[in-house]
């Protein structure tokens, strides 16, 4: 099994009459962000995601968010560019750049060969395409998110294999000398990781192109129905999914007690779904970001808003794995049993949990957890 | 007097495209162009104007009851729409009445064809690019939001929507969200080129608004109204965003009276 080290960078603090907005995200004021604190806190959570390797983690992962408080990094090339020039050895995974968000796809095809030129093939790249509120911070038109995406993958993809020049002409768009310098490290470009929140569409499209599908965090059995979506998919396009196809990502906290990790994990997911994911919901679901399939399967999902879960429920439903390095270790290999990935993403410090108490968690998590799940032997669903 | 006016509804095929066509009345023809919501249904304000008229409500692609937008990308791409529309109907010459997004429509569609359209009536019609005082943005707007904006009395939403609505109803909604997000998303709600072309509509129009319409502000209407050459404006007390369903007697009535001069 790989194990990543996923950051969100969340700027956790908030203002006394916070619960007066109505979410954190895209007109949540930016006067609420004090630069002096973001600046200690990028310094942080860079040292947090750089202290990985020393750890043995076999990779980080940056993301892509805009206009809020859940995370600090609209620009996940900048991120990943912090780190390649501090670490020697592992991956660093984007997932993603926001391709429909991006006016210019090309822009997307040279900062990603610049950075695993640079980092000598440790990039991971991940394409999404943002989620629907940030259709709105951009003014970007959510019904052509999918085809806007699927368009920029082809150029990009192209742009890192052809060798001579050639001309671009799609829908949305049109470039009459496409030459992308410098090339890739890797050959003849950085894998291809998308993450997924469910979508009919995303599971074909990912299972047609065998890239890695990483699942976002949800109840066990929600993420179940994910990874058999890509499964199911996989069969359909004539092939068995490898685990090494398949992720999952989880919010955990490792303390030497289950108490003690409890007690801890309930205070800092408090922040992360109800602070962090307070969303409006028109917002979050601008028209045509989801088709229709989509948006029907996600109304009887049975998912509710993320604020509305009680702690002991996102325990029960495997949203957020806590507890002794004994106990994180068998809930993270019976997860693994039942959903049969083989890329496993940690989110080891979220929400307000301060940088001492996330490193401590780390450090537990490497030395008492990893080697357990390394050693395991990773089952197919 | 009131009198009930029969009307029909039927399917008609335009360039591949299903469309939905409510029909009732009797005289000129009369085109009325539903907004961003009210189609897929006859409304006692389409009867109103059937009293006089020969009165067309079509749904547009991708709203109500007709089929998916299909080739239809655009505002301009609607306009087509109804070139070929109006074509097959064998109607050369018609009176256009449009509401909200079906306003701007009417006034795109004036603008192309002007001796196409005898009349126009433009009732609280998004469609121009005002930088100082833009059109509220919809899309962010919860169900709550979305009545205090399109209705002075929110008792007016409570005869559209069921009490409790089913998966089917909400997904109805959420299928003409898309379909107005296609055509209006950005730039939201209006053609940056329409104002400086309106010096080709040729009919004699009529610009009416709600003077509490908070959507769309009274300053669109009163911009109309000047830069179209023959056009007047008229404002009406406690209405807001939807003065056919707010006071459809009232409004048919302005209409109406209107058409007949």
């Amino acid at each position: 099994m790989d194990v990543f080290l996923f950051h969100l960078m969340p700027y956790p603090e908030l203002p006394e009459n916070f619960d007066d907005y109505e979410t954190s995200w895209l007109t949540y004021p930016r006067k609420h962000f004090d630069a002096r604190k973001g600046q200690q806190l990028y310094k942080e959570y860079l040292d947090q995601l750089v202290y990985a390797e020393e750890l043995g983690f076999d990779g980080v992962s940056v993301n892509e968010h805009h206009q809020t408080t859940y995370g600090m990094m609209p620009c996940p090339d900048v991120m990943a560019a912090l780190i390649v020039r501090e670490t020697k050895r592992m991956t660093i995974a984007i997932i993603g750049n926001a391709l429909p968000l991006r006016g210019h796809p090309l822009r997307v095809a040279e900062e990603i060969a610049v950075l695993d030129c640079v980092s000598g093939g440790r990039i991971i790249s991940g394409f999404v395409r943002g989620i629907g509120v940030e259709y709105f911070t951009f003014g970007s038109d959510p019904t052509r998110s999918r085809e806007r995406f699927n368009e920029a993958h082809d150029l990009i993809i192209k742009a890192w294999t052809e060798l001579e020049p050639f001309e671009w002409i799609s829908k949305n768009y049109r470039f009459r000398y496409v030459n992308v310098w410098p090339r890739c490290f890797q050959e003849p470009h950085p894998p291809i990781w998308v993450p997924g929140f469910g979508s009919p569409e995303t599971f074909d499209w990912v299972a047609k192109h065998r890239y890695t599908f990483m699942s976002v965090y949800a109840p066990t059995q929600l993420q179940k129905s994910w990874l058999d979506g890509v499964r199911a998919a996989a069969n359909r396009y004539g092939y068995d999914a490898d685990p090494s196809q398949l992720g999952a990502l989880f919010p955990i906290h490792v303390a030497d007690t289950n108490a003690e990790a409890h007690a801890a994990a309930e205070q800092h997911i408090s922040w992360l779904f109800k602070k962090g994911l307070k969303h409006k919901l028109e917002y979050l679901y601008p028209p045509g970001y989801m088709s229709m399939g989509g948006m029907r399967a996600a109304m009887t999902s049975g998912l509710r808003p993320f604020s509305e879960y009680t702690y002991q429920e996102l325990v029960d439903e495997g949203f957020v794995i806590a507890g002794s390095p004994e106990s994180v270790r068998e809930q993270l290999l019976e997860a693994q049993g039942t959903l049969g990935f083989g890329t496993l993403a940690t989110l080891l410090q979220f929400g307000d949990m301060p940088n001492d108490r996330a490193r401590a968690s780390m450090e537990l998590f490497a030395q008492d957890v990893m080697p357990a799940l390394k050693a395991a032997a990773v089952v197919a669903a | 007097m009131q009198r009930t006016v029969d009307h029909t509804s039927e399917q008609l095929a335009v360039r591949g495209i299903q469309v939905n066509l409510f029909r009732g009345g009797s005289g000129r023809p009369l085109l009325f162009l539903h907004g961003a919501g009210g189609a897929g249904v006859w409304l006692p304000f389409h009867g109103l104007l059937a009293q006089r008229f020969d009165v067309l409500a079509p749904d547009h692609p991708g709203f109500g009851l007709s089929g998916e937008l299909e080739h239809i990308e655009s505002l301009d791409d609607l306009v087509y729409h109804y070139l070929a529309l109006l074509e097959q109907l064998g109607i050369d010459e018609v009176d256009v009445v449009g509401t909200s997004l079906g306003g701007w429509l009417a006034a795109e569609l004036a603008v192309h064809s002007p001796r196409l359209v005898r009349r126009l009536v433009l009732l609280n019609a998004v469609g121009l690019d005002i930088w100082e005082a833009p059109v509220k943005d919809l899309f962010g707007m919860s169900p709550e939001e979305t009545v205090a904006a399109l209705f002075a009395d929110p008792a007016t939403a409570a005869s559209l929507f069921p009490a409790e609505p089913d998966l089917d109803f909400i997904m109805g909604l959420y299928r003409e969200k898309i379909s107005f997000a296609r055509l209006a998303w950005n730039p939201y709600c209006c053609n940056p080129k329409l104002e400086s072309r309106l010096y080709r509509v040729t009919a004699k129009t009529l610009v009416v608004w709600g003077d509490e319409d908070f959507l769309v502000p009274v300053v669109h209407g009163e911009r109309y109204a000047e830069r179209i050459a023959d056009a007047r404006l008229v404002t009406m007390p406690g209405v807001a965003h939807a003065p056919f369903l707010e006071d459809a007697e009232a409004t048919a009535k302005l209409i109406v009276d209107f058409l007949e001069a």
